[in-house]
């Protein structure tokens, strides 16, 4: 039942993404509402199944590869709907809702049955712990996709051809000021998740900072993070050189959620393997 | 002299090499990269495990970069090092002008400041200049902050002010992280982590060191009363293989005499004079035994027995029997012992023992009947052991961090001056300017907002 509601979901996010496509292709504001409407009732089915799951399984739908794909794709299309909503970058959701589309789809094709939870994992930390990373990761997916669409205007302005590229993409400062607004949102989220993490280690294993690969790769992007930051706030790195570390900086950060998991023996494996 | 100089410009480089930025973005990218290593490179494994995976010269080369210990080498603690005394020095170089900035606030607009501002307006008012600071200062006070009055010649300065704080959140952000370190320098000397196994109904005074290689004395003992392994079950009520809960039963001894007790579980350890016991593993010691009952047909216990598997208990009087089989879930009727009676003179029969039915062996009508208790398995639980004094430190750090950037990335310092002049016309000349140091599309809304309403003022 999840994977079928799931796979619904999945099917309202290609819609929208198809329509924000459209919309980039065509200018034409009918499509990125609709599109927006799609992506709407999308993340609204997508968090009916999360709270029936939660009932289902008596703890926060989190904890194996499934779960949490999904969860990761639907706090995506939803920064990017608050994002939408502050900024009115329609052409953003050409490049968001794909993403939001590709890891609900990759989550359908996970085995999706109800596990019971093991012990290790029956703490009150595990809901803040992870949601706190997965809503600061999906940030900086939005600085992904603006990241990108600075490099692509950026290229369109040196040319300067002002032309079908430029007209719809958004101006090169509007980008930059998301880059940096994502930037102060993602890091403190990034901070709290590996902070809760640390507590959390403490009261199940005694130490609140083992170097598991999970842990280090985590760090890692906070130092990526934390390199842009200082890079833009005091030597005065914008544009180019922000857009390029932000799309450095999520790839760090996919590789932290999957790579870690999939490649690298550590105690968190479980989280995905197991499951 | 000569020399004089040099010192203090060698001083100055190293000064600025530590207050760099650039060193600052260099060490985090470098603890990055090596970081990397240390996760493709498995840590702390036996010797025996590197060799397999590695030729010789790669393990040696490894072995001499301390890649199989990377994150405690000496080369990345001197990373660590660099990157604290960067932080502090960055620190000590820019605190002091950041305090004299907020101490000492520019109160004055004069033609340079506002040269320099983002935001200025100016117009014109008819009236008494006194009469305009006074309302002017009142419209301040109600959106940014009740304002300084500095009287300059004819002119009349009005400078308010509003989150300075967010000055220092960057401060707050760069001492909490030394803050932690210092927590874990203290964690590691003053402290140690270890692991003991302890068997139910045992009590150890002693905890090995995670390596093994030595043992630390604690002041008093610790005893497993029980040891409980609960698994899930499925819909119809029995048990499956899924593992709910570990727990441990343990009790604190002072001189022998229990001073807490606790059933520790995963993620709620027990703690006591500071050192903390977290359930970590478990093993079972020694072999399980069936307990069976020997009852006469009114219902009184003649016997109970412990039978291991395969070995024949005798009862006097009556015969010999050995459990030869145990089934979790027997014909769906949960869990049952299979035993072999013999008696004297009678061929060897196979009886069938339900848990769940402890009469059921009534019927055979016999001298006495059997009853199977269940199975009674000895465990030992491992525990990983833990006194760590810097931890609260670490958390205060944490925590500060936390503030710190909030301070820095949420709040703004918000400046706003008026300046109030006699103009050659006779009216008064009214300058209006204004600075954020952070989110500036959003104070330049407000900054709007404020002139209007300073210009609808009326006397």
């Amino acid at each position: 039942m999840h994977i079928v509601l799931l796979k619904v979901t999945a099917l309202f996010y290609l819609v929208g993404a198809l329509l924000y496509l459209h919309f980039i292709v065509t200018l034409r504001e009918k499509g990125a509402k609709l599109g927006r409407m799609f992506l709407l009732i999308g993340v609204i089915l997508h968090a009916v199944g999360f709270a029936a799951r939660y009932a289902v399984a008596g703890y926060t739908p989190i904890t194996n590869l499934f779960e949490s794909l999904s969860f990761f794709a639907m706090a995506i299309v939803a920064v990017f709907l608050v994002t939408e909503l502050r900024y009115h970058l329609r052409t953003l959701g050409a490049f968001i809702a794909p993403l939001g589309f590709g890891f609900s789809i990759l989550a359908a094709f996970q085995p999706g049955e109800v596990v019971r939870l093991a012990p290790a994992l029956n703490s009150y930390w595990l809901p803040i712990h992870v949601m706190l990373l997965f809503l600061g990761d999906a940030v900086f997916a939005v600085a992904f996709g603006a990241g990108i669409m600075y490099l692509l205007q950026e290229k369109e302005v040196k040319r300067k051809r002002l032309g079908a590229i430029f007209k719809r993409l958004p101006s090169l400062d509007v980008l930059d000021e998301i880059n940096y607004r994502c930037l102060t949102v993602g890091f403190p989220l990034l901070t709290l998740g590996i902070i809760t993490g640390s507590i959390w280690a403490e009261y199940a294993w005694g130490s609140y900072w083992s170097w598991d690969p999970k842990e280090t790769w985590s760090l890692i992007t906070w130092f990526l993070y934390a390199a842009l930051l200082h890079g833009r706030l005091t030597v005065g790195w914008r544009g180019r050189k922000a857009a390029i570390l932000a799309i450095v900086g999520f790839c760090a950060v996919l590789f932290t959620f999957l790579g870690v998991n999939l490649l690298l023996p550590g105690l968190h494996s479980y989280t995905s393997l197991s499951g | 002299m000569a020399d004089d100089k040099r010192d203090t410009s060698t001083m100055d480089k190293v000064w600025n090499f530590f207050t760099s930025l650039k060193l600052a973005i260099t060490v985090l990218i470098i603890m990055a990269v090596a970081s990397i290593f240390g996760t493709i490179i498995e840590q702390n494994q036996p010797i025996e495990k590197y060799r397999q995976v590695y030729e010789d010269w790669a393990y040696h080369l490894l072995d001499r970069l301390n890649m199989f210990d990377m994150y405690h080498s000496w080369w990345f603690l001197l990373l660590l090092v660099l990157f604290t005394i960067n932080l502090a020095c960055c620190t000590l170089d820019r605190l002091p002008r950041v305090l004299k900035v907020v101490r000492n606030p520019k109160t004055t607009l004069d033609e340079n400041l506002e040269k320099t501002l983002g935001q200025v307006d100016r117009w014109k008012k008819k009236g008494s200049l006194d009469a305009w600071a006074d309302k002017y200062a009142e419209a301040m006070g109600k959106t940014i902050g009740k304002p300084r009055v500095t009287k300059n010649g004819d002119a009349v300065h009005l400078y308010a002010e509003k989150g300075v704080v967010s000055r220092f959140g960057v401060y707050v952000t760069h001492t909490s992280i030394i803050i932690i370190f210092i927590g874990a320098i203290v964690g590691n000397v003053l402290g140690f982590k270890g692991f003991v196994n302890i068997l139910e109904g045992q009590s150890i005074r002693q905890v090995s060191t995670p390596r093994g290689d030595r043992s630390i004395d604690l002041d008093f003992a610790v005893r497993c009363n029980k040891f409980t392994l609960t698994y899930y079950t499925d819909e119809h009520g029995h048990q499956t293989q899924q593992p709910k809960e570990y727990a441990s039963d343990l009790s604190v001894l002072e001189n022998g005499r229990e001073v807490l007790r606790k059933k520790i579980v995963v993620n709620d350890p027990l703690q006591y004079k500071g050192i903390w016991f977290y359930q970590s593993s478990y093993g079972q010691a020694g072999a399980a035994s069936a307990k069976v009952a020997i009852r006469e047909p009114g219902g009184a216990l003649v016997t109970g027995l412990s039978l291991f598997a395969g070995q024949p208990v005798e009862i006097p009087g009556y015969g010999r029997i050995t459990g030869t089989d145990y089934q979790p879930n027997y014909q769906g009727l949960g869990p049952a012992l299979l035993v072999t009676l013999e008696k004297a003179g009678q061929p060897p029969s196979q009886l069938w023992l339900l848990e769940s039915r402890p009469d059921f062996d009534r019927q055979r009508k016999d001298r006495y009947y059997l009853s199977f208790g269940g199975l009674s398995q000895a465990f030992y639980t491992g525990l990983q052991v833990a006194k760590d004094p810097g931890v609260n430190v670490v958390w205060v750090g944490c925590t500060l961090m936390v503030i710190g950037l909030l301070i820095a990335f949420f709040m703004s310092h918000q400046r706003l001056w008026v300046r109030l002049s006699p103009s050659a016309d006779g009216r008064v000349d009214v300058v209006l300017a204004g600075s954020a140091s952070k989110n500036r599309l959003a104070f330049e809304k407000k900054f709007e907002k404020i002139q209007s309403d300073m210009k609808a003022v009326a006397i």
